[in-house]
């Protein structure tokens, strides 16, 4: 039995080889022909590697001498590379997605009887200052189809009250639908004319314009649904936009349901005039009904220009403009015998309008100043108010920005601002302003 | 007969106008995030691409304002080329609003060409804003050097074969010549800076670190106090001694900064200011990736002469 083990093993040991031989010799050239092109790819990019410079002392301070980067091992090299993936500079222990805080605090001086009547332009927080809105976003990619903003914000809503936080948006954008689309959903702040998808610390003024809190309240329009963006294939830029939401907003809308939901929609174009004046126009609708059930439907056009001369870090002029119009149809209480009792309800349709325009000169990198002239009347109350807003803004970083300015609003009726026996029909404010951004912002469009 | 060369005539003016247009679109259609990358490309690609820059080369390619023009220009991309490192981060916002899938972040069109570069000032630890606009990944300015060339241009091949890879020999074929007259330009320039190595000079902004170490010059300050951070009277009279004590001939401004505060300085200190060309196109004459190089190089071995 031993004997036969033996002769087994030593047949085995003797045929292996030959059987080695036996195989494909082909595949054998096919193997070393891979072999000799890696080597040729590990030489190159060795070759590469060296010629680069030699690395200079690093930037810090107090940075010692860095240890030397490991060189990157021929195993190293040879490994595939994959053609692309997400986050391939991020190191290990990074987050996944971008962080970034922007604070917001704002002030205004004026009359005793403006803050008694609460008319000033931060009705209730009149001589005072207050964080506005301190900003938590956090932004990134959630897969190669989608990204995602969050931003949660915090702020002094009531005078001396509590610190209120809440969510501002959460959004997911899908990416890459097909024919030049690509949608949003969640919690938005609507792409809606210039002005009003800018968050407060981002602003060009200290304040919305009084167009856009008369008609659509001081936080704008922020709505919850969806919307979709198209951008055809065209030898000019043409952004149309739709969305559907539920129609939370009080001042314009409020009827909350997807069954009366409130529909919006933006045509935007870009007209570049050289490489120094470019200008974009676009025109906004919203659609829906009140708390009431009854229609409204805001229109809205914008224009935004500015000259920046070749190589500017900045522009030298800046006009922005505004205007919104809006229909609604309000029910109004019918007393058909004078007895001072409500006999009917009639429904009347009340147009009304408003606009603002604004200039802004910034001939230096850290200084600009600029004028904004406002006329609105009310949705709902007669009247109308005017206001004119000369400001300055200084810059001693991309991250740090103070602003003052002087508004003073003079309006036809002091329906509205008329509480605890005060008046606001004349209005002058001095306004200030302190943001800053801390971490990661993202670039701001046009 | 009349009638038929009436009718010929007429389809031949509706359809000649047509016919650059389909060649156009047989092309591969590739934006680039700044004009160096651009060139590169264009380089790599020839007659097989049409190429873009969202920047231009006298731009900060810091701080581009997005407009709707830039997304209009990715609308049609194919292929999206950028530098990385966070320089132009920006294109993120130009991207999103051109509703282009085929260029977003993770996308097959979307090019990196930092992969493989040894990158420089890597902060060695933990970096704020105390410290100015500090690139947490590096310095990202290393189009400059034209010794990287050649890890760009293999990342731009790349990048064009994932979508064209039937084209990778032509392109492959194309950036050998490139690299061939690269290198002749490349025995040029060194023997022009060889006499100068170890030349001091001061910078406006820290973006010349590669295209100096390249030829042995050293960066002895910065006129900006911090990167992105305007300099204080007390950084400028620091860097008029410095520059007076130690001999140093030459500020490098970059087109888009403040030249008449880089002449004032160099007046003060008996130097010179000189605009480099910061990307292809930043000067008159920088119109190609070589004609760059050569402005840069020339201008240099001219002032430190």
């Amino acid at each position: 039995m031993r004997v036969l083990v033996l002769v087994f093993v030593v047949l085995c040991a003797v045929l292996a080889p030959a059987a080695a031989t036996a195989q494909d010799a082909a595949a054998l050239r096919r193997e070393i022909e891979q072999l000799q092109k890696q080597l040729q790819s590990v030489t190159e990019r060795l070759q590469r590697l060296e010629a680069q410079p030699p690395a200079p002392a690093p930037v810090g301070p107090g940075a010692a001498a860095p240890p030397a980067a490991p060189a990157p091992s021929a195993i190293d090299l040879a490994r595939p590379r994959p053609p692309y993936s997400l986050y391939q500079q991020r190191g290990a222990g990074q987050l996944l997605f971008d962080m970034g805080i922007a604070g917001d605090f704002v002030g205004n001086i004026t009359q005793h009887n403006v803050e008694k009547a609460q008319g000033g332009t931060f009705a209730g927080q009149e001589n005072r200052f207050f964080p506005r809105e301190v900003e938590l976003s956090l932004f990134g990619q959630i897969d190669p189809y989608a990204s995602a903003v969050v931003r949660i914000e915090a702020g002094e809503e009531e005078r001396g009250g509590d610190i209120a936080v809440h969510l501002a948006e959460a959004y997911v954008t899908l990416l890459t639908l097909p024919f030049g689309t690509q949608a949003r959903f969640g919690l938005v702040r609507n792409r809606y004319g210039y002005s009003n998808e800018i968050h407060e610390h981002d602003l060009p003024w200290i304040d919305r314009p009084n167009v856009m809190r008369n008609f659509l309240g001081g936080e704008g329009l922020n709505e919850k649904g969806v919307e979709a963006t198209f951008v055809p294939d065209l030898p000019f830029y043409i952004e149309a936009l739709a969305g559907v939401f539920n129609g939370d907003n009080e001042n314009a809308f409020g009827r909350t349901s997807l069954q009366a939901p409130l529909v919006t929609g933006r045509l935007r174009t870009f007209l570049e005039l050289g490489n120094e004046h470019a200008l974009q126009l676009g025109m906004s609708v919203a659609s829906g009904q009140t708390a009431a059930r009854l229609p409204s439907t805001i229109l809205g056009w914008e224009g935004r220009y500015k000259y920046r001369p070749d190589g500017w870090l900045h522009p030298l002029v800046t006009l922005t403009g505004e205007a919104l119009y809006s229909l609604r149809q309000f029910n109004v209480d019918v007393d058909a015998d004078g007895d001072g009792v409500t006999d009917s309800l009639d429904k009347k349709h009340k147009n009304r309008w408003g606009w603002y325009l604004g200039g802004e000169v910034q001939p230096w990198r850290r200084w600009a100043g600029g004028l904004r002239f406002d006329w609105s009347q009310y949705p709902e109350n007669p009247g109308a108010e005017q206001s004119i807003e000369p400001y300055i803004s200084f810059w001693p970083s991309e991250f740090l920005r103070f602003r003052a300015a002087y508004k003073r609003t003079d309006r036809t009726h002091r329906d509205g601002f008329d509480l605890n026996g005060g008046s606001a029909r004349t209005v002058d404010e001095f306004l200030f302003q302190a943001s800053f951004i801390l971490g990661a912002h993202p670039a701001h469009p046009f | 007969m009349r009638r038929a060369i009436l009718i010929l005539g007429a389809a031949l003016a509706v359809i000649g106008p047509m016919l650059p247009v389909a060649s156009a679109a047989d092309k591969i259609h590739v934006v680039a995030t700044i004009p160096d990358l651009k060139a590169l490309t264009e380089e790599v690609g020839g007659n097989l691409v049409e190429v873009e820059s969202l920047a231009r080369g006298t731009q900060n390619a810091h701080e581009l304002e997005i407009r709707p023009s830039l997304m209009l220009k990715l609308r049609r991309a194919d292929i999206l080329i950028e530098n990385g490192l966070t320089l132009d981060s920006w294109a993120d916002v130009a991207v999103q609003g051109a509703n282009n899938p085929k260029i977003v972040r993770g996308a097959p069109g979307r090019v990196d060409v930092s992969r493989d570069i040894q990158v420089l000032e890597v902060p060695s630890t933990g970096v704020d804003r105390s410290m100015g606009d500090v690139h947490p990944l590096g310095n990202p300015h290393y189009s400059l050097d034209p010794g990287m060339a050649p890890i760009i241009t293999q990342n731009i091949v790349d990048g064009l074969a994932r979508f064209a890879p039937e084209h990778r020999a032509a392109f492959e074929k194309n950036r050998r010549a490139f690299l061939a007259r690269l290198d002749e330009a490349m025995t040029r320039w060194t023997k022009a800076m060889e006499p100068l190595r170890g030349a001091k000079v001061v910078v406006y902004h820290p973006q010349w670190i590669y295209i100096l170490s390249r030829f042995g010059l050293n960066q002895a300050a910065t006129l900006e106090d911090r990167p992105g951070i305007p300099a204080s009277p007390a950084h400028l009279t620091h860097v008029i001694r410095q520059m007076k004590e130690e001999r140093i001939k030459m500020i490098i401004v970059e087109p888009w900064n403040d030249l008449k505060l880089a002449t004032r300085v160099a007046e003060e200190a008996g130097a010179k200011a000189v605009v480099l060309a910061s990307m292809v196109g930043g000067v008159k004459g920088a119109d190609s990736y070589i004609a760059a190089i050569d402005h840069n190089v020339n201008a240099l071995a001219q002032a430190l002469r």
